[in-house]
């Protein structure tokens, strides 16, 4: 009799050849999708061709995509693009050039990751495909480099789970993105660390799948190394219309154990907005409104969905003057749903200035670079000290409805007063 | 075991200040130049060969580029240990040669300036300043044979002596 596991457990039994795992155990799978962006591929790949000069193991396996880049601006990125081309091509993995979008929605709307199965990536925000039930979780360039790609495998310690147990409905004006948020404040940052996250409850169970998304997505943030939901009926209609194969998708076992069961209850949660200097420093948005903006974007891991520009769309019908309102799509499907939508047109006569699918100013590699005097409010994923610019330039993170409601006040806006 | 001068750092130390991201492809030295100096710009100007950093909670978050480990290395730092780290930075630093132990409450048992020996193989950080010891939990033998082998690159090569199981 084996013992009952859940997902994560019985991903990582089956492809490390075992008919079990526990909490603390270190075990070498196979990986079944290994994904880099330009930066990491670069790293990544320099560090492999140092150390061994065989081609990569399972090359169908490995996808680069090109996102933090998404037109590069000197010589120096262009050198690095092309030796990753010259990289991808050599070894023959598949690649996703500038403008297809953020890494994590081309790697999904590409069909490239299966539920039930093993992904690991540069990116620290991997975990984010957990959404489909399967286990993805960021490694670094020297595990891909001495593992990943000479063997198609991975070393990992099984986690110990904890069940994020979601219940209640917010009000109008708070979103997935809200909530997401409002997890990380109340978990903090570490708060997880090294710990398997089960999203379930109620609240997830009602959510479709593109807002089920930003939950694994913060994982990284309070320090956990994976997130999952469990798969259901809309993981199934969502991947069935997707002709994805859902032949390896695996569910808990009935007695699966938990570490530890963490309620929330957020049904007055109001919406929230992560202030610099980091993810974890999370506020009711009370407590900011009024502050000065210069820059709003929807985009990064965190937004450029197709549900934020919706969002947005609704609540915003100009900017205002001295606001530079940026909408980045996550891909190119997203981009083309806009257009079909009418969202390109009317958050272009709203002020607004769309850019290439890619990742937006995640890094402020080709845009979103600030002087110390300016703020943006975005709906990004990461909000630390430097990465837009200037150290002592402010990035505050909130949801779409926020983001687009300060857009058109200049200052950081409650939702609330636009929403019914 | 490691010993050496402390350097101290505070609590969920990002990845994005022990290494500016527009440096990440500079080589290691430029980058040595500025690691944490965010944080504490007389660091990188006087951190000498052997000295061990000592940092609060969830150390090194964000990013999880193991260029962040690669740059705290290269400025000759021997050793991190810290209450807690961030886990891609922690699997980093052993996949590179790095030697880090993690230990609740570390933070208290030293002060900048101290000198402190760590046992990896033992699980114990000594302030050989106040002569005061904690132990702690040792390293998985997976990890120790990881890091004794220069990281998992020259661990791969030399053919993984257990497969841990």
């Amino acid at each position: 009799m084996t013992r009952e596991m859940n997902v994560v457990e019985k991903i990582l039994a089956r492809a490390s050849d075992r008919d079990e795992v526990e909490p603390g155990e270190i075990v070498v799978a196979d990986v079944d999708r290994a994904i880099f962006h330009d930066l990491s591929g670069y790293i990544t790949g320099n560090v492999y061709e140092e150390a061994f000069e065989e081609p990569i193991q399972y090359p169908d396996r490995v996808t680069m995509v090109f996102d933090h880049t998404f037109s590069p601006p000197n010589e120096e990125q262009a050198n690095i693009l092309e030796s990753n081309r010259e990289f991808a091509d050599r070894h023959d993995i598949g690649l996703f050039d500038c403008g297809n979008g953020n890494i994590h929605h081309v790697i999904l709307q590409n069909n490239l990751v299966e539920p039930g199965s093993v992904v690991v990536g540069s990116d620290s925000h991997t975990p984010v495909h957990g959404v489909l039930g399967s286990f993805a979780t960021g490694v670094g360039n020297n595990a891909h480099a001495g593992m990943v790609f000479p063997d198609g495998q991975c070393w990992f310690k099984v986690p110990r789970t904890v069940k994020i147990e979601i219940t209640g409905s917010p009000p109008p004006g708070t979103t997935a993105r809200d909530i997401a948020l409002y997890l990380v404040g109340e978990i903090g940052e570490g708060g997880a660390n090294y710990d398997a996250l089960e999203f379930s409850g109620e609240y997830v169970d009602g959510l479709e799948f593109w807002d089920r998304w930003l939950l694994p997505l913060i994982t990284i943030d309070v320090g956990a190394k994976c997130g999952y939901i469990e798969p259901d009926d809309e993981t199934e209609t969502f991947l069935e219309d997707r002709g994805v194969s859902t032949d390896r998708m695996v569910k808990n076992d009935p007695g699966a154990e938990y570490a530890e069961v963490w309620e929330f209850d957020v049904s007055d949660v109001p919406p929230q907005v992560a202030c610099p200097p980091t993810v974890g420093n999370v506020v009711p948005i009370d407590e900011v409104a009024g502050t000065s903006v210069q820059w709003a974007e929807l985009g990064g891991h965190g937004g450029g969905r197709l549900e934020d520009f919706e969002l947005a769309d609704g609540v915003l019908e100009e900017r205002a003057e001295d606001v530079r309102f940026n909408l980045v799509p996550s891909s190119r499907e997203t981009f083309s749903q806009a257009l079909d939508a009418g969202l390109v047109d009317e958050l272009h006569e709203a002020g607004g200035t769309w850019f290439p699918p890619s990742t937006g100013s995640n890094q402020a590699i080709n845009m979103g670079a600030m002087t110390q005097n300016e703020a943006m409010i975005s709906t990004h994923a990461r909000n630390f000290p430097g990465r837009n610019g200037h150290p002592e330039a402010k990035m505050y993170l909130a949801s779409a409805l926020t983001v687009g409601a300060s857009a058109a006040n200049g200052e950081i806006t409650d939702p609330r007063e636009y929403v019914q | 075991m490691i010993e050496g001068r402390v350097w101290t750092f505070g609590d969920n130390v990002p990845t994005d200040e022990i290494v500016p991201s527009d440096l990440v492809f500079k080589p290691l030295e430029e980058m040595a130049e500025h690691v944490l100096e965010t944080r504490n710009p007389e660091f990188p100007k006087s951190v000498e060969e052997g000295d061990v950093i000592v940092a609060g909670e969830h150390f090194g978050q964000s990013s999880g580029r193991a260029i962040a480990p690669k740059a705290v290395q290269a400025t000759g730092v021997a050793c991190v240990v810290a209450d807690s780290f961030a886990r891609t930075f922690y699997r980093n630093c052993f996949e590179i040669g790095l030697p880090v132990l993690a230990r609740e409450g570390v933070t208290d048992l030293v002060d900048e300036g101290d000198t402190v020996s760590v046992d990896l193989r033992e699980g114990q950080i000594t302030n050989t300043t106040t002569g005061e010891t904690i132990e702690c939990e040792s390293v998985d033998p997976f990890l120790l044979e990881m890091v004794e082998s220069g990281g998992l690159i020259p661990y791969k090569k030399q053919g993984f002596s257990a497969d841990s199981d």
